[in-house]
């Protein structure tokens, strides 16, 4: 048999096996979605599959667990190879990311709107997976910002909960050093290669990398300028524990070396798992910057759900997010309650879980605290260049530290940051 | 037997050679040319994901004026004058003291150097992230001896995280290339040392004027194959820094460079791809600089 005539019908075997799988998954509606953290987003989308599953017993959920950077870094490649076989039907993507994705990849994922209800939900997360008018995600959950703080570790130093509420970054060091002074511990855990600081600051000041244009703010932003001259602050008075990765830096605080976390309301899971340490937890808000416009709301990542274009499940996949996402109020109590979720369907607030008080936060009504400072969050607009202007900013730092001029190191990061957007 | 017939055995063996050969050559071109050359067509592009246009040699102006690129390919060559001429020394020493048969232990101490080099790439990176943690064991064990007062920061100030890099590449490679140089030192003539001893040639020059000069082919090979493992570091880099090449891009490398290019920032392939040439550019002129050193000194 020649070579010519033998390649076609090998190639027609294997498409009829493919569609024969095909098939066979459309009868089974398997849907299958990527995310990562197991404690976090699995489980919840867990949760919310086997919601959907009670009343459509014909779909099954295949969740599977990658680490955030490789969800990316798969759906990238997939979806630049030009195939869909290997994507699943939905993926997680950081609200960072949302824009970079729909924009270099146009047609690759479904359109939602007309299918979901989205003034239901929190305007800056449908804004965010926008384009041309359409807007493509379900959103998910907020990043909305705390300190979480050792009350502890703070009594020995003197200070009462009152003492943390509403305070300036500069209040924050002060009680930092006398923390530290009294009880030798460190104030927060810091890594100098995570960004994450700056964003919370910048934000909160209402201010990003990336004005409503989309054109690069760095040399004139206030708030970034601040944010910098803060971390600097931070770092000369040595009240930080340096980390080096997440993995590191989420040991700072389970490990009671630090008095102090500030980050994104998702963080309530990790800190909680140390059940030792309840009662010892208490939630501020985030303190604020110096400058005219700054606030206590600020936002650390947070994401959403996209059902890819090429989906087999495409309709069965729409229909599940909308169903359980948009629509079950007592969904967004269950993972709130298990998980810490903070959900930005605004209906969920409502619900009987917001209200209650935490025994780990010493019976703090935490979740309303959350909630009310979610309204809060300054709305900016996420650019698609953050993870680049990120790179820009932590490389810069060391510099920073060793005495450069803030200006000269906005200056710095503004052409590093002027190279990369092309 | 047609074939036989029309053109003789020379040219029946002929396209049956060529038939035999056809599905590898045919598979080469499928996954080794064609992505060459649709990478090198790539280079010439520019655009956010799929969204590529013919952009001329923009991206090559663009290498110019990238700081980060700058970085990356002033770190690259960092690693490469800094790590590889200390590796294929310290390579050479432990293979000379190994092939001492008056050693007792060699066995072991063979297996222990070469090790490293089967162990995983990313188990060992991330148990090097581990062990030169801020109160990591090593930091521990420097304090505890005296030797440091403050704990060294290795993964988080410039200077050291560099200094780490090297350290683990060059404990996972060296006892590689020393595998190399002792299979070649075995394969020199003893009489040649027993004439030399016999003469009275010190052991110092021994090793510099008998050992080194006959083992210079297989410094050449394992001095191109550590330059080009060194202008591709990737996973080293990648696994001890969560991917960012930082602190302050101070461990960047050109492939994890182009790696952020592709996955981690707005998809640039054309502008990637641009960097990844200027790799296959980087190792053909210092392997053409290697072989010519080589030669120079045979005269």
């Amino acid at each position: 048999m020649n070579l010519r005539t033998y390649l076609p019908r090998l190639t027609s075997v294997a498409l009829a096996g493919a569609s024969l799988l095909a098939v066979t998954a459309a009868e089974a509606k398997e849907i299958t979605v990527w995310c990562w953290d197991p404690n976090f987003n699995v489980a919840i989308m867990k949760e919310a599959g086997a919601r959907y599953t009670k009343t459509h017993p014909d779909v099954t959920f295949n969740i599977v667990d990658f680490a955030k950077a490789d969800v990316e870094q798969k759906l990238q490649t997939g979806l630049s190879s030009g195939t869909a076989d290997a994507l699943p039907d939905i993926v997680l993507i950081e609200d960072y990311g949302a824009q970079k994705y729909l924009q270099s990849f146009p047609g690759a994922f479904a359109p939602l709107s007309g299918t979901v209800d989205y003034s239901g939900f929190a305007p800056y997360k449908v804004e965010l997976m926008t384009l041309e008018g359409q807007v493509y995600g379900m959103p998910f959950d907020s990043g909305v910002t705390g300190l979480y703080y050792r009350k502890d570790y703070l009594e020995q130093a003197g200070f009462k909960p009152e003492d943390m509420q509403g305070i300036t970054w500069d209040r924050f060091i002060e009680i930092g050093k006398q923390v530290e002074a009294k009880t030798g511990k460190k104030m927060m855990g810091f890594d100098p290669t995570d960004a994450g600081l700056v964003r919370i600051m910048m934000q909160s000041a209402g201010q990003w990398y990336f004005d409503k244009e989309g054109k690069a703010n760095i040399t004139g932003n206030a708030a970034l300028k601040a944010s910098l001259e803060t971390i600097n602050k931070i770092m000369a008075a040595n009240i930080y524990k340096p980390a080096a990765g997440w993995a590191d830096w989420v040991g700072t605080f389970t490990s009671g070396d630090v008095a102090s976390v500030i980050t994104g309301v998702w963080i309530t899971g990790t800190v909680k798992a140390q059940a030792d340490q309840s009662g010892k937890w208490g939630v501020a808000p985030l303190p604020a910057l110096s400058i005219g416009g700054a606030t206590h709301a600020s936002n650390l990542g947070g994401s959403s759900w996209y059902v890819l274009e090429s989906s087999a499940e495409k309709a069965e996949a729409i229909d599940f997010l909308n169903e359980v996402y948009a629509k079950d109020v007592d969904f967004y109590q269950t993972i709130l309650t298990d998980r810490g979720a903070v959900g930005s369907l605004l209906a969920a607030r409502g619900g009987a879980a917001y209200g209650e008080a935490d025994a780990f936060f010493g019976g703090e009504k935490v979740w309303q605290n959350f909630s009310d400072w979610l309204a809060k969050v300054p709305s900016v607009n996420y650019g698609v260049f953050t993870n680049e202007a990120d790179t820009a900013v932590t490389a810069q730092l060391p510099a920073l530290t060793q005495g450069t001029p803030v200006d000269e190191v906005l200056k710095a990061i503004d052409a590093e940051v002027s190279a990369q957007i092309q | 037997m047609a074939l036989a017939r029309r053109g003789g055995i020379g040219r029946y063996y002929n396209v049956n050679g060529w038939l035999f050969v056809a599905p590898a050559l045919g598979l080469i071109a499928l996954f080794m040319i064609y992505p060459i050359l649709w990478s090198l067509w790539m280079s010439f592009q520019s655009g956010r994901g799929m969204m590529l246009k013919f952009a001329g040699f923009s991206n090559i102006v663009r290498l110019w004026n990238d700081p980060v690129f700058i970085k990356a390919l002033t770190n690259t060559l960092t690693y490469f004058v800094v790590q590889v001429p200390i590796m294929i020394l310290l390579a050479l020493i432990l293979a000379s003291l190994l092939n001492n048969p008056k050693l007792v232990g060699r066995g072991f101490f063979r297996t222990a150097i070469f090790l490293p080099c089967v162990t995983s790439l990313v188990a060992y990176s991330v148990l090097f992230k581990g062990m030169f943690a801020h109160d990591g064991i090593v930091n521990a064990t420097l304090e505890a001896i005296g030797v440091i007062g403050e704990p060294i920061p290795w993964l988080t100030h410039p200077f050291w995280a560099k200094v780490l890099v090297i350290l683990a590449i060059t404990w996972r490679w060296t006892g590689y290339n020393m595998i190399f140089y002792l299979a070649a030192m075995q394969n020199i003539d003893k009489s040649i040392y027993e004439v030399a001893r016999i003469d009275g040639v010190p052991a110092w020059a021994r090793f510099t004027h008998i050992t080194i000069p006959l083992l210079k082919p297989v410094i050449l090979f394992t001095t191109v194959i550590s330059t080009i493992g060194t202008i591709q570091l990737f996973d080293e880099v990648y696994n001890l820094t969560e991917g960012k090449g930082g602190p302050s891009n101070a461990t960047l490398t050109l492939s994890l460079y182009i790696y952020n290019l592709t996955f981690r920032f707005m998809p640039n392939f054309g502008y990637a791809a641009t960097v990844s040439y200027v790799i296959v550019v980087l190792v053909a002129l210092l392997a053409c600089v290697q072989f010519f050193a080589a030669r120079e000194r045979d005269r």
